[in-house]
């Protein structure tokens, strides 16, 4: 059964939320999903960039002003 | 507001000018173009922490203090634009010019927020950083962009020590972030 985690990074600069991501994505089985909660507007860009880069399914969703959600489903 | 921006939102200009990050070419063409305009019109390349050592000065000033013994500001360079005030300089201006700006684009973004302390650790971490990055451009005449940006663009030397420098400082950087905040 594929589960959902969450990932509180809100109120982290960077690059904390990308360090994170790493560490919480390594710890999950392939299927499962990573939702990353992030209002630091350089994390909203380089952690769906690095999770492309590893191949990963990513969404990233703009849930309020300077608020985002990244969904990271891993692949491998 | 609101209204204006979920009208605005699907607009392919606003997304390209306001919404999306610009490409890091487009950034570095850009910087490189206003350090140009810069030079040629203030007759100095671009700094930024320098104005707010002057900035200080005249806070201090204001409240009775005196800096003209200072050796940091005693050259006749430094005794003018202390002279001239607060509104007669140029660095002044372009420095709230980028502050306004970055509110203006945060908020054009729809990316304005005030953001939560998340611990004590972060206020002690982040008044620890400015006042070391504050100590160590003034004792270095420039920060990354006096020293560094301006430094290389003059085709200096000092300003690739500086980057060399720089470098191996975030590196340590790194490992104490990892190190405490993870």
């Amino acid at each position: 059964m594929a589960k959902e985690v969450e990932l509180d990074c809100m109120g982290e600069a960077c690059p904390i939320p990308l360090i994170k991501t790493e560490k919480a994505l390594e710890e999950l089985e392939v299927g499962d999903t990573l939702i990353v909660l992030i209002d630091h507007s350089c994390a909203m860009k380089n952690v769906p960039e690095w999770a492309r880069k590893q191949g990963h399914e990513v969404e990233l969703e703009e849930v309020d002003d300077g608020e985002w959600e990244c969904y990271i489903e891993k692949m491998k | 507001m609101k209204a204006f921006f979920e009208k605005i939102k699907n607009n392919d200009f606003y997304k390209m000018w306001f919404k999306d990050a610009l490409p890091y070419v487009t950034g570095a063409v850009l910087l490189s173009v206003f350090q140009i305009v810069t030079f040629s019109t203030t007759g100095n390349p671009w700094g930024v922490s320098g104005v707010f050592a002057n900035w200080g000065a005249w806070l201090f000033e204001l409240v009775g203090g005196s800096v003209e013994k200072w050796f940091y500001f005693s050259s006749p360079g430094a005794q003018a634009t202390l002279e001239a005030g607060f509104l007669n300089d140029p660095g002044t201006w372009r420095n709230l010019g980028i502050i306004a700006g970055a509110l203006f684009a945060a908020m054009m973004a729809s990316g304005f927020k005030i953001k939560k302390i998340k611990s004590f650790r972060q206020v002690i971490a982040a008044a620890l950083g400015g006042l070391l990055m504050g100590y160590g451009a003034r004792i270095a005449f420039g920060c990354n962009i006096g020293a560094l940006f301006s430094g290389i663009a003059s085709l200096s030397l000092s300003g690739w020590v500086f980057a060399a420098f720089m470098f191996a400082g975030a590196i340590i950087g790194s490992k104490l972030l990892v190190k405490y905040f993870m």
